[in-house]
């Protein structure tokens, strides 16, 4: 390598990193008003600090009403979610994965389009289903929907993770006479721990921000997520409490964050959607 | 195999173990009385309330349980949701919160039981105006709810601003025109405050049809709609001359920047910054604004009643009755599902005793419609602009409470927008207007006024 | 040993030939789907063939008691509706704005710019990116809406060069794929990182020895080389913006007037404003409709490649 190449190199490393700089800044700047109007009393609309720190706002917000009982239903029914949805998809996933067919991938294709459709529209006959048969105010019956929304996406994200796990490794427990179970569960799975722990991730923080789904279908407040109760910080005519409404999203924003950090930090590199969409 | 048996099983049973346990937790059986209504951001009132209803009710009526439903909504979702709980017959609630002008939509829906017979026993209804009266009135004739409280609306006005810019105070305006002088003053002696705030535009959403439009076209010789002839009324020459006064008030920068007119939350910056910043000098809005500026408000403002001052939105020409309000109003209904009619009504009838309509009117900053309320020296004194607001319930007008209103409601506030934007003139904005309406409730269902 | 029944070995990945296999083979195969299928038909499949049906009635939330069949009526009304046409046309822009080219591309980007950087670099970027997404739609709706406001974070750095002003109410339609882009690349950024490290490096190294530049290098050995990937991200993204409510409605509401109203915005407004429930699921079909046809075409994009 000669110098040219050499300063070349330097010269591109140099506006790599000075882009990577200005797109971390861009994304940085939205959140500016969220961390200033959390912690001022009189916030408003405005981002402009105002060098009058408070945490009235958090004070104010962290009542068992207003947000541990949101919060805890939220933890219930998206981790509830995900936890079904990675059940049930990768019990899909296995036979889509392992046994070529027509009928499989355009299964697949199939119920991804529907994805298409847009939530508000399906919610009336939800709702209808749901009341005929019991199921409103049920969080059981909520989380039922949520993962048959989830699922399209969660089962194509699985099925392609399966794929990457060698159909050979399976040949020989099947010549020993293994079921699909056995096999599924002793040979795949573990291979798949980085796989499942981005379907749950995915589905989780998902539905994390899902607000019309319980609304629709949770009728006792206490059933609610925070999802909902966000528009708490509202009020009949119009009026916005800002800070406080900061305050509340800073604290329903940070599990989702959190735990999406720690998950990748104990998967170390692993965590990435390597084989996670493919063709 | 058997395995496969065994997952499919498994989660068959699950489903239906799901269905079981939430069978039991439907509780309604005929000694329950469920009641929904909105818990809204800072609206914690009615919630307050119906807690102590349902103490009162279950002393009163032993045996008997109430189930509180209350829906954390902005008012459209709450909407949605109370619709799609009375479609089902077993989630429909016994009573209901019920905005006035849903309430024709709902009963021709089949939502609401008529409460005639009730209320034919009741002493406290000879307690209710003539007007609250007709507040849950139907087309049919009979009535399908007990009003809980109303508002009004007027001018509000700076009394030090009115002073800086060399106008007399009490401000009393006759005509549109009266309004249009103090406004062109204040523009010219105090630069660097709005002078007139009127909602305009889809960004303010109702606000801008019932405190901007309304006000001003039920202050012509013309109104919305011709009960007579069952039409809405589009291109009257009042309406084009509410739109011809909202382009003056944009046209003359007399009133606040567009931008800021057509922002969503304008209202909350207008009750929150313009008004105790000395801002804005005028400000067309409804009764319930000081309720912001107590101490438990949003924004707590303790010079509010001796800096703002309030007088009667005008008639156009100063014609009789001189001055002229719109009114919301909510009642409380019973679902025609319920079961047993009796013990709603008795509910209803207890939420809204005197002792208890007071309670709530005086927490929600609402206007009495009972007259032992309006009457009642702890309600005036609860705050000093009630009685002005609750005068005005004589001139009030309400909006004609169709189902296709919200379609109405919508097109005025575009027309609103094409003549404060200057996009049209009030003549073009009007006859688009008359389009869009043919177009959302046929052409049949249409007149011009005259 | 726990006696399990033995299941033929299945067959090697080949389209199974004849002879046709017993109906119980095929439910033994791919009886692992039951649990899914279940979930499916009930609460999604259900549902849908429901609004199938609606969008051919005149089904109202409330204000009538009685639901009528129309037929194609609402279609045709949508198809003189100019509101409804003008929001499918927002709809195509915010999709390909914000998905097609303002995701896609930026997760490219970035997935480029950091493949192979420090360690420290790498955490940073992807962080932030994350963080974007992971924020719900709602908080996201609002902190944008801080920003462009007015007097908001971006005008405050704006006003030194005397062009701030209300971007939500002067280009909404920038303003809303801007937010979109910033809270969705993570995705795509995600799934080009895997697929760039699954591309050899020696294929890249070597051409670089022969003396290809950077952008030549990129178009012709490793865009050919992650297409599936391009193409299943396309596909998703697009299917997932089109039915995008949430963060348009709480930064623009829709406006000013209908300049961002797309139509999952229209179809709201018509099914809960004003509670013509039959007329928005016709919207929503059509949206179905356009969303299928996009899919077409990407994926015969992956089938002229092969």
């Amino acid at each position: 390598m000669n110098d040219l190449t050499a300063a070349r190199r330097g010269t591109s490393r140099a506006i790599t990193y000075l882009v990577l700089a200005v797109i971390a800044v861009a994304f940085v700047l939205p959140f500016a008003w969220l961390v200033l109007a959390s912690v001022q009393p009189g916030a408003s609309l405005s981002a402009k600090p105002e060098w009058t720190f408070s945490a009235a706002n958090f004070r104010a917000v962290l009542n068992p009403d207003t947000i541990y009982r949101p919060m805890l239903n939220s933890v219930i029914i998206s981790g509830g979610t995900a936890l079904l949805t990675v059940l049930v998809a990768v019990l899909a996933a296995y036979p889509l994965s392992r046994y070529q067919s027509r009928f499989g991938r355009s299964f697949l294709y199939i119920i991804l389009f529907a994805t298409g459709l847009p939530i508000t529209a399906v919610m009336v006959p939800v709702y209808a289903m749901y009341s005929r048969i019991n199921l409103i105010d049920s969080i059981p019956g909520t989380i039922a929907f949520m993962s048959a929304s989830s699922l399209p996406f969660a089962a194509w994200m699985m099925k392609n993770f399966m794929d990457g796990v060698p159909i050979s490794l399976e040949e020989a427990a099947w010549t020993d006479g293994a079921g699909w179970f056995q096999s599924l569960h002793r040979i795949v799975l573990p291979l798949m721990i980085p796989g499942l722990t981005v379907v749950f991730i995915f589905t989780f923080v998902l539905q994390w921000g899902n607000f019309f789904v319980p609304f629709i279908l949770l009728l006792s407040p206490e059933k609610q997520p925070a999802s909902v109760t966000i528009y708490t910080f509202f009020s009949q005519y119009g009026q916005v409490a800002y800070g406080q409404l900061a305050a509340f999203s800073i604290l329903y924003t940070a599990p989702v964050v959190v735990f999406y950090s720690a998950l990748s930090r104990v998967l170390g590199g692993a965590f990435s959607l390597t084989g996670a969409v493919k063709g | 195999m058997r395995r496969t048996f065994i997952i499919a099983a498994l989660t068959a049973i699950t489903l239906t173990g799901t269905v079981a346990c939430s069978s039991d937790d439907g509780g309604s059986s005929a000694k329950t009385i469920t009641v929904a209504y909105q818990k809204f951001g800072a609206f914690i009132q009615l919630d307050a309330q119906m807690q102590k209803v349902k103490t009162e009710y279950e002393a009163a009526h032993p045996g008997y349980t109430v189930k509180l439903l209350p829906i954390e909504a902005a008012e459209n979702d709450y909407y949605t949701k109370l619709s799609l709980m009375n479609r089902s017959a077993n989630t429909a609630p016994d009573v209901m919160y019920e905005d006035t002008f849903l309430v024709n939509t709902d009963i021709q829906a089949g939502f609401l039981a008529p409460i005639d017979d009730y209320l034919a026993k009741w002493p406290d209804w000879s307690q209710f105006s003539p007007t609250a009266k007709t507040a849950a009135k139907a087309l049919d004739g009979k009535t399908y709810g007990v009003p809980m409280g109303t508002d009004t609306r007027a001018l509000w006005y700076n009394k030090e601003l009115f002073a800086k810019a060399g106008l007399s105070v009490p401000w009393q305006p006759k005509t549109w025109d009266d309004i249009l002088a103090a406004a062109r003053t204040i523009k010219a002696k105090l630069p660097g405050v709005t002078p007139l705030n009127v909602y305009s535009g889809k960004g303010a959403g109702e606000g801008a049809t019932m405190q901007g439009l309304e006000m001003l076209l039920y202050g012509t010789n013309n109104t919305l709609y011709d009960d007579a002839a069952k039409k809405w009324v589009t291109t009257s020459p009042g309406f084009v001359d509410s739109l011809s006064f909202i382009k003056t008030v944009f046209g003359e920068k007399l009133g606040p920047d567009q931008q800021d007119a057509l922002n969503p939350n304008f209202g909350t910056s207008v009750s929150n910054e313009l008004l105790p910043g000395g801002k804005l000098a005028i400000n067309l809005d409804g009764s319930w604004l000081s309720g912001t500026w107590l101490a438990t408000g949003a924004k707590p403002w303790p010079q509010w009643s001796t800096v703002l001052g309030q007088t009667p939105m005008p008639t156009q020409h100063g014609q009789a009755p001189g001055s002229t309000s719109m009114s919301g109003g909510w009642v409380l209904s019973v679902g025609s599902h319920a079961k047993d009619k009796q013990a709603a009504f008795d509910y209803v009838s207890l939420a809204l005793n005197k002792e208890n309509s007071q309670a709530y009117d005086i927490a929600a900053s609402q206007i009495a419609e009972r007259a032992d309320v309006a009457a009642d020296p702890a309600y005036l004194s609860s705050n000093p602009t009630l009685k002005f607001f609750t005068d005005l319930v004589q001139v009030t007008h309400f909006r004609p409470a169709y189902a296709d209103y919200p379609h109405i409601s919508d097109a005025i506030q575009v027309a609103m927008e094409a003549v404060m934007t200057g996009q049209m003139s009030p003549e073009q904005a009007a006859a688009a207007f008359s389009d869009q309406v043919k177009a959302a409730v046929g052409a049949d269902k249409v007149t011009s006024g005259s | 040993m726990t006696p399990v029944t033995p299941l033929r070995p299945p067959a090697v990945r080949a389209v199974d030939a004849a002879p046709r296999r017993k109906p119980r083979y095929w439910l033994s195969r791919f009886a692992p789907m039951a649990p899914a299928l279940l979930l499916l038909l009930i609460f999604f499949a259900g549902p849908m063939l429901w609004s199938l049906y609606t969008a051919f009635t005149n089904l109202a939330l409330t204000g009538s008691s009685t639901v009528d069949f129309v037929g194609f009526d609402n279609f045709t009304r949508l198809a003189q509706d100019p509101s409804f046409l003008h929001s499918l046309v927002l709809t195509l822009v915010f999709v390909v704005g914000s998905a097609v080219i303002g995701q896609n591309t930026l997760g490219l980007l970035i997935a480029l710019l950091l493949h192979g950087r420090s360690r420290i670099a790498r955490s940073v970027v992807t962080s932030l990116v994350i963080a974007a997404w992971a924020v719900p739609e709602t908080v996201a709706g609002f902190c944008w809406y801080a920003f462009l406001y007015r007097t908001g974070t971006l005008n405050s750095l704006l006003a030194h060069f005397g062009i701030a002003q209300n971007w939500l109410y002067t280009t909404p339609m920038l303003a809303v794929i801007l937010a979109n882009v910033w809270r969705g690349t993570a995705f795509s950024m995600l799934v080009y990182s895997a697929a760039l490290s699954d591309v050899p490096p020696e294929l890249t190294e070597a051409a670089a020895v022969d003396g290809a530049s950077g952008w030549q290098r990129l178009r012709r050995i490793t865009l050919p080389l992650i297409r599936r990937a391009i193409v299943s991200n396309l596909m998703l993204i697009t299917l997932q913006t089109l039915a995008a409510f949430g963060l348009i409605y709480v930064m623009t509401g829709g406006g000013p007037g209908t300049a961002s109203q797309t139509t999952p915005l229209y179809m709201y407004q018509q099914s809960f404003k004003f509670y013509q429930l039959g007329y928005g699921t016709a919207m929503a079909l059509v949206l179905l409709v356009v969303g299928a046809l996009f899919s077409a075409v990407y994926l015969r994009l992956i089938r002229l490649e092969d």
